[in-house]
């Protein structure tokens, strides 16, 4: 039997060859993201390993709550740096030096604009002398020696143009611009840069004062004398700490380093780009089931003459799910192969620094063959029981049974698994909880299959309603694209599921970024009173800047909002403080209950409503801040304001905030025009102000909402993209499906050519046919997807999604895509109907 | 009754009545060198309008070959065909498609109906496929004489052999063409199913003026036709005017020796 299945493999190689991409093209996502994530890591696992390597125990403050985690791990408190004579005392230590090591030097690059942008970190350090300790190598140039001199990292160095001997400004904290002359260029372990990030290095002195780092060090870099190990070490050197400070060996460091990037990696790159391969399987898999339920069909005969011969049922069905295995694992280490060209690719884009190639580890390979081959033989399972229950008679009998109606049975399966679907979606949103992200995930997939089992009863309606103007259009061409679309409802209906899935999925998504977009043009109309907004491009916003603007007598209302996290009930939440006098000027804040005027009260807050639900503040409570700085402060609720997209959280007086951080730095500040100061005038003296500080970005309200708006386009097209697999499969679906149907009719195709049919109305029937399963995709995908939408778009009315917007114009374009699709997706079958070959199609008996 | 003439002497119509299609020469050859099969071996026959002809020969004689090339579904190796005044050689295959629409109609074995199509879109297709409206008088005949009213409203899997294969010779009526070619339409009907679509051909030929063109190898089905020509070995072997089963069958025994 495995022998027939062999043979009949290789005699369908054609008709396979469209499941076989489908899976290739899934396979290929989940090992590209595999080999992508592990690449990073191990190229992040070389930098800490390399930058680690002379150091045996690493010395600092204790963690800083909340900054755990991230690239390169989180935050510690530094240590005074008279600790440094405590270290170096303990036997066993060779040398140790103090590491400053801190975001905060923007580098401004020779257009005048900070390098980088607003995208990855940008570190300050001092230069460390002892070269078996140092992380930092001197590829050209010496040292920083003078207060002026820096040395920068080789990756930024040459993608800048940055050249020993030239000029860099660099912004620091607060603003300060200050002019240093590039004296070398190095790299960071045995590569040029930390991952993107830039780095420059400073004499210790200079990195003290520029960094805000008077008299501490972040770490404390050991190295052992020879014969003292660094377990040893470490011990003996944490026994000599005080109590606010900690000891690791430098192992355990780039460990720790290693595992923190890792996961940080996974969450923002590694898990997102599962799931999207993870849907463009499951719609591959939609493509798979159909593929085999035609070619069971197509096979009916011959599978009923193996059974009339004496094969069992198991052995038919067997015969099937083994076609379907060695497809699936052919098409995985196809998928596998093409999952490296994607990786690299990928890296290319990402501008990573990657030295030593791509990581392929054997877990990739066994994952992604798995994988494919496992969906392929599932997707089959059905076919494959349909296979079993062909009678041995059918071999015999003149005609095949046309298909059935749909069985009572499915209808029940797919309401139940749709309505279970809904209730775990609505589960999964409207109440909070640890699988919150499983049920909305389980909740998606629940809508999708469901839909996909009922879809053959919505065929025949919405074929009918579609195929109408066809029919007008193109007479018997349009006619019998219209009932060909119709004549199996079932395969018809899984086709367009297929296109379902990723059109609903793109459809959910622009009504959430639309209704974002909504709701925050509203908040920004109704809760920005400014005329003008600064924010900051950098890691800081510089202190001089809200002064620079208040002096300005084209402006007026000039206010700071700062921000800054704080411990409330051991979760962290970020606080904003403003100018009590200012803020009616600049905000309207719609109050629940108390006054907005109540922060001009000292440890006063006011809160929006959500946030007080949530944590059951009411008015007049007092709430406690725990500030990372150590302070503990109990604040008073002094009213309650309408949550909205824009204004969130607890609300206090700077003068509030002030004692607690000092050191807080404004997040934005807000300006009118002057009065008697035309917008446009104001406009340009903001703009000309803000010229002075280059991190600095000054919008009108307007410019604001266009600002926003274009970051939400970019993350609907990011998500498209990702989508774009999804929907390729599902189109390769409909291109399989109407090239198997076009095999299967070759006869009748040939009696219309006998009847009259020329060949352009051959092709436009199934062209019609294309495009009429097309838009029925394209039907159920918008229908399906603004419910999802909506539904979740709902769900967020709590974080200020106030509206739901439905996109009209995406959904417009979404269905003439769809249309389009249907086109290409004919092209290969209308070409084999136009060749069909008349008298060999009708003597076919 | 029945006159027949000896092998490849009949080269037209055996009265003058004016001609529906011909052959001059027909030569159809298949496969190349030793593989080489010559279907038809220089077949000079002709047709005439408003008679019922049939092909009748032993499996292999080249019968469906003619009638293929006739109607213009397969060209020649050499030699030519001609439909009226239409020599189909040099048409190109759009060309000959609008002389499959506009002139001729087709029955076949097998009914060929198309399945998602009702009985009464089944008959009217050529047209629509053509583009044309159908004549309401005519169509309403057609389905008279087919006995069909009642039944237009059916898919073809609910209708018998026999219904089907009527909806098929409606369809070829509907457009009135020139020239309707059926290839063995009787092939898979009961007796009763057969003398009914028999009956209904020979009634559109003698009522209607219909010019039909049919293969068959069955004496039966042969007896309805005005002429009978015979085919063996790719030549015309004989042919007889006014046959009856008993007469076909005759010469049938002696081509099969």
């Amino acid at each position: 039997m495995i022998g027939v299945s062999l043979r009949s493999l290789l005699s369908h190689k054609l008709r396979l060859a469209l499941t076989t991409i489908a899976v290739i093209l899934g396979v290929s996502f989940v090992a590209g993201t595999f080999i992508l994530t592990d690449t990073i890591n191990s190229t992040f696992m070389s930098i800490f390993a390399t930058a680690n390597a002379g150091v045996a125990v690493t010395v600092h403050g204790h963690p800083i709550a909340g900054t755990s985690g991230g690239i390169g791990g989180g935050a510690n408190h530094p240590v005074p740096t008279s600790l440094l004579t405590t270290v170096r005392a303990v036997p066993g230590v060779k040398d140790a030096v103090g590491n400053i090591f801190r975001e905060g030097a923007t580098l401004i690059g020779h257009n005048g604009k900070p390098i980088g942008g607003n995208g990855p970190p940008t570190f300050g350090a001092n230069w460390i002398t002892d070269s078996d300790i140092s992380p930092y190598h001197l590829r050209s140039g010496t040292p920083p020696e003078g207060p002026n001199d820096v040395v920068v990292d080789a990756g930024t160095a040459a993608k800048n143009g940055l050249v020993v001997g030239g000029s860099l400004p660099i912004v620091f904290l607060g603003g300060v611009e200050e002019h240093f002359t590039i004296t070398g260029i190095a790299g960071y372990g045995s590569s040029d840069n930390l991952a993107g990030a830039t780095i420059a290095l400073f004499t210790e002195a200079t990195a003290e004062r520029v960094l805000d780092g008077q008299n501490k060090y972040d770490s404390i870099l050991v190295s052992a004398q020879s014969g003292v190990t660094d377990v040893v070490l470490r011990e003996r050197i944490a026994m000599a700490l005080p109590s606010y400070a900690e000891a690791e060996t430098g192992q355990q460091a780039a460990a720790a380093a290693e595992q923190s990037t890792e996961s940080t990696i996974s969450t923002f790159i590694g898990t997102p780009l599962l799931v999207f391969a993870f849907i463009s399987l499951f719609v591959g898999s939609f493509l798979i089931i159909n593929t085999f339920n035609i070619l069971v069909a197509q096979r009916t005969r011959e599978l009923a003459l193996l059974r009339a011969l004496g094969a069992t049922r198991a052995q038919v069905m067997t015969s099937v799910l083994v076609e379907a295995a060695v497809t699936g694992f052919v098409a995985s280490m196809l998928g596998f192969g093409v999952g490296i060209l994607i990786a690299r690719a990928l890296l290319s884009v990402f501008g990573s620094t990657a030295t030593t190639g791509i990581t392929l580890l054997p877990r990739t390979f066994i994952v992604a063959v798995l994988v494919g081959t496992i969906v392929t033989v599932i997707a089959a399972t059905l076919p494959a029981r349909r296979a079993t229950r062909i009678a041995p008679v059918a071999a015999l009998s003149e005609s095949l049974p046309e298909t059935q109606d749909l069985p009572r049975r499915r209808i029940a399966l797919g309401l139940v698994i749709f309505v279970l679907g809904c209730a775990a979606l609505v589960a999964g949103l409207f109440t909070s909880n640890s699988v919150t992200l499983q049920l909305i995930g389980g909740g998606f997939l629940g809508v999708f299959l469901g839909v996909s089992l009922l879809a053959p009863l919505l065929v025949v309606p919405v074929a009918t309603v579609i195929g109408w103007p066809v029919r007008r259009l193109r007479g018997a061409a349009g006619l019998l694209a219209g009932e060909n679309a119709r004549r199996n409802p079932r395969r018809t209906a899984l086709t367009a599921a297929a296109l379902m899935i990723g059109l609903a999925l793109v459809t959910c998504v622009a009504v959430l970024t639309d209704s974002v977009r909504v709701s925050t043009n509203n908040a920004i109309e109704g809760t920005l009173r400014a005329d003008f907004i600064v924010f900051t491009q950098g890691p800081d916003f510089d202190t001089q800047a809200a002064g620079a603007l208040a002096k300005d007598p084209k402006l007026t209302d000039v206010t700071e909002v700062r921000v800054t996290p704080v411990l409330i009930r051991g979760s962290s939440e970020s606080i904003s403080a403003i100018d009590p006098s200012e803020l009616g000027s600049v905000l309207t804040l719609s109050m629940v209950s108390g006054d907005a005027s109540a922060i001009g009260t000292t440890n006063t807050a006011i809160v929006d409503s959500t946030e007080a639900g949530a944590a059951g503040v009411h008015m007049g409570q007092l709430v406690t801040f725990n500030f990372p700085q150590g302070a503990t402060v109990r604040v008073r609720i002094g009213g309650i304001y309408t949550a909205n997209a824009l204004v969130s959280g607890y609300i206090v007086s700077i003068a509030t905030m002030q004692p607690q951080v000092p050191t807080a730095r404004d997040d934005v500040v807000l300006a009118n025009a002057a009065p008697g100061v035309s917008s446009g005038q104001a406009e340009a003296a903001l703009q000309h102000d803000v010229h002075a500080f280059p991190l600095l970005m000054a919008m009108s309200r307007s410019q604001y909402r266009t600002f926003v708006g274009a970051g939400l386009d970019s993350f609907l097209n990011l998500i498209t993209t990702l989508l774009a697999f999804a929907i390729i499969i599902a189109v390769l679906g409909i291109a399989n499906t109407l090239a198997l149907s076009v095999l299967e009719r070759t006869r009748e195709i040939g009696v219309l050519r006998a009847l009259g049919m020329t060949r352009s109305q051959t092709r436009s029937m199934v062209r019609w046919e294309s495009v009429i399963i097309s838009l029925l995709g394209a039907v159920l995908g918008l229908a399906v997807g603004l419910g999802l939408g909506v539904v979740v778009a709902g769900s967020l009315h709590d974080l200020g999604i106030t509206n739901v917007a439905v996109p009209g114009g995406n959904l417009i374009l979404y269905a003439l895509a769809a249309g389009v699709f249907g086109v290409l997706a004919a092209i290969i079958p209308t070409i084999r109907a136009a060749r069909v070959d008349i008298l060999r199609a009708i003597a076919t008996e | 009754m029945a006159e027949t003439t000896t092998a490849g002497v009949s080269t037209t119509a055996s009265d003058s009545r004016p001609i529906a299609a011909r052959t001059t020469d027909a030569v159809k050859e298949y496969g190349k060198g030793d593989a080489m099969v010559r279907a038809l071996d220089g077949i000079t026959v002709a047709f005439g309008k408003g008679q019922f002809s049939a092909i009748m020969g032993p499996s292999g004689s080249g019968k469906s070959t003619l009638l293929h090339c006739i109607a213009g579904l397969d060209r020649l190796t050499s030699g030519s065909v001609h439909i009226g005044d239409i020599e189909l050689g040099s048409l190109n295959d759009r060309q000959l498609t609008m002389l499959r629409r506009e002139r001729v109609g087709f029955i076949f074995q097998s009914f060929n109906l198309v399945p998602t199509l009702s009985a009464l879109d089944n008959i009217v297709l050529p047209l629509t496929i053509a583009g044309r409206k159908p004549d309401p008088a005519a169509l309403a005949e057609v389905v008279r004489i087919t006995g069909l009213g009642d039944r237009l409203k059916h898919r073809p899997n609910q209708l018998s052999g026999g219904q089907q294969q009527r909806v098929a010779a409606a369809r070829a009526l509907a457009s009135q063409p020139e020239i309707i070619f059926a290839d063995e339409p009787t092939g898979n009907l009961d007796s009763s199913a057969s003398t009914d679509l028999l009956d209904f051909l020979r009634h559109a030929v003698s009522a209607l003026g219909q010019t039909i063109l049919m293969v068959t190898h069955d004496p039966l089905a042969a007896a309805h036709a005005d002429r009978v020509v015979f085919l063996a070995d790719g030549r015309v072997v004989s042919e007889m005017l006014g046959p009856t089963a008993d007469t076909v069958l005759d010469v049938m025994r002696h081509l099969g020796d």
